[in-house]
């Protein structure tokens, strides 16, 4: 059986729109699609939309957004064991767009629901990207990288 | 569409660590039982339907043809049918419509599943694959992780409390402890359910359902053939099903299961009754906040009362609405493609008055629901006398 590693998946295709996504993430864009038909948004991206139409469209997505809900996984799947105790979020993005990630830089106790978050690009490798959520400083409220 | 579909016997395998049998002589552990208790040799069966979940946890490529062979089945039709955690209650929808098109008369439906031989860490992960996995499985998302984002939500939104979910826990296991066949027949205590290990916080180890082996067999058949082959059999009389998205991320509201809502307002339309004339009930129990949702989307009570009802111990028998009287998946156990069928067997002793100590006195009209995943797929059935 292939293994599933953090951010990225060994045994699906890299498809073209999958390429795009990836990219565009190197330069700390999030990028989702949208449906020129019905105008339905994804992140993450689709290339084809729920109604039927292939006619779907790039557009960026919000970085900053607040925490919906979160758990601290401390029982992993077993390829993911490496990492394991890690915070795993559903954030809502100031445009409306929901997405799951891990959240770093926080703790249990400074967890909440409705925490500003940023999202930001967490090199893995040489050629692997994922995105994650960081709390936004609530002392300036600037979007603070580490 | 007048014709009823009826529930003629009923067979359970011992849930468990079952390292004892392979898949095919677990199903035929569960499927000798149910046709003794029909009154029927297998050549009087028309077709089967087979619910495995997963090739991974059969270690067989179709493993349907293995557990149809193995008990006789031959020439007969067969298919498999698959759900994720679902699975079994599927099988019976299909088995109910392939008895109302006419094609079967009477139908074998065997739900079987082993799992253990993976080790906890190993079925997590196989589990964790039916999340979708080019966006949510790589951020190492597991299923209890799913339903821990639920509580999370569900707890900010209500103030469902720790304690309240731990009491789900106690009831299922007071109840799974009276169950023969359960993977842990075994009470606990409040205090101990809610000092066990943390698993994704909120949820502990005794928020989450058990990795069990098992298999359960149930026998269906027309209402003609129903009404000739058994004197009390338990009529079908209500099937809803629904799903949800498959990003979990993608819904509107993780406080509750959409599909759960949807596929109760099905059956209870096709039954001609209401959340309040269910005498009895099996929920989807995979992990604590699964029942008190289900509570919540069933309409057993108003949403976001759920913990209030456990509290009361309204899902207690002698309660509003008497839940998981088998110690459902947290202490019966959870093998994913028997669970379903599992759940219509309790229901069916309920209605006949056989579930002993566990039974629902006078209970006429019953219910079973089952998810698969994290509300992807949901099944509700609904049974009468």
């Amino acid at each position: 059986m292939k293994k599933l590693a953090l951010g990225y998946v060994s045994c699906l295709p890299q498809t073209q729109l999958v390429t795009k996504f990836l990219e565009e993430l190197k330069n700390e864009r999030l990028m989702g699609t949208r449906c020129r038909k019905c105008g339905t948004k994804y992140l993450p991206p689709r290339a084809h939309c729920k109604c039927g139409s292939e006619d779907v469209e790039w557009f960026e997505a919000s970085h900053r957004g607040k925490i919906l809900t979160y758990t601290l996984i401390g029982f992993p799947p077993k390829s993911m064991s490496k990492h394991a105790p890690y915070v795993v979020a559903i954030a809502e993005l100031e445009d409306g767009s929901r997405l799951l990630a891990q959240l770093t830089g926080v703790t249990l106790k400074t967890l909440r629901v409705g925490m500003p978050v940023q999202v930001a690009s967490r090199p893995l490798s040489k050629d692997k990207i994922v995105y994650e959520f960081k709390p936004i400083e609530p002392s300036c409220g600037c979007a603070k990288r580490s | 569409m007048t014709e009823k579909v009826g529930i003629v016997g009923i067979g359970h395998a011992k849930f468990g660590k079952r390292t004892d049998v392979t898949l095919r002589e677990l199903a035929h552990e569960a499927v000798t039982p149910a046709l003794e208790d029909a009154e029927l040799d297998v050549k009087d069966i028309d077709a089967s339907v087979i619910g495995v979940a997963s090739e991974e946890f059969a270690a067989q490529v179709s493993p349907a043809i293995l557990v149809h062979d193995y008990v006789g089945m031959e020439d007969k039709p067969v298919f498999r049918v698959e759900a994720a955690c679902a699975t079994g209650s599927a099988a019976v929808r299909a088995a109910w419509a392939l008895i109302k098109s006419g094609l079967a008369k009477v139908v074998l439906v065997v739900g079987a599943e082993t799992m253990t031989h993976l080790g906890t860490l190993g079925a997590t992960e196989v589990i964790a694959r039916a999340g979708d996995t080019r966006w949510e499985y790589p951020f190492g998302v597991t299923f209890p992780g799913f339903y821990a984002l639920m509580t999370t939500a569900h707890m900010d939104k209500y103030g469902t409390t720790r304690e309240q979910l731990s009491m789900v826990s106690v009831k299922n296991h007071m109840y799974g402890a009276m169950n023969p066949n359960a993977h842990i027949q075994r009470k606990i205590t409040l205090e101990e359910a809610m000092k066990s290990a943390m698993i994704c916080s909120p949820l502990n180890l005794y928020d989450c359902c058990l990795i069990s082996d098992g298999a359960a067999a149930v026998v269906l058949a027309s209402e003609e053939k129903a009404k000739s082959i058994s004197d009390t059999p338990i009529w079908l009389v209500g099937l809803g099903a629904a799903s949800d998205t498959m990003l979990v991320s993608e819904r509107e509201n993780l406080t509750e299961l959409k599909a759960t809502k949807m596929a109760a307002d099905r059956a209870y339309g096709m039954a001609g009754i209401t959340a309040k004339d269910v005498d009895v009930a099996v929920v989807h129990d995979c992990f604590t906040i699964a029942e008190i949702m289900a509570y919540e989307d069933l309409g057993f009570c108003r949403k976001g009362e759920g913990g209030k009802f456990i509290e009361e111990k309204q899902s207690y028998i002698g309660g509003k609405t008497p839940t998981n009287t088998d110690g459902g998946l947290k202490s019966k156990g959870h093998p994913l493609g028997a669970t379903g069928i599992s759940m219509t067997i309790e229901i069916t002793k309920q209605l006949r008055g056989e579930a002993g100590k566990r039974q629902v006195n006078g209970a006429e009209i019953g219910l079973s629901h089952n998810v698969g995943e994290a509300g992807q797929y949901c099944f509700v059935h609904v049974y009468c006398r």
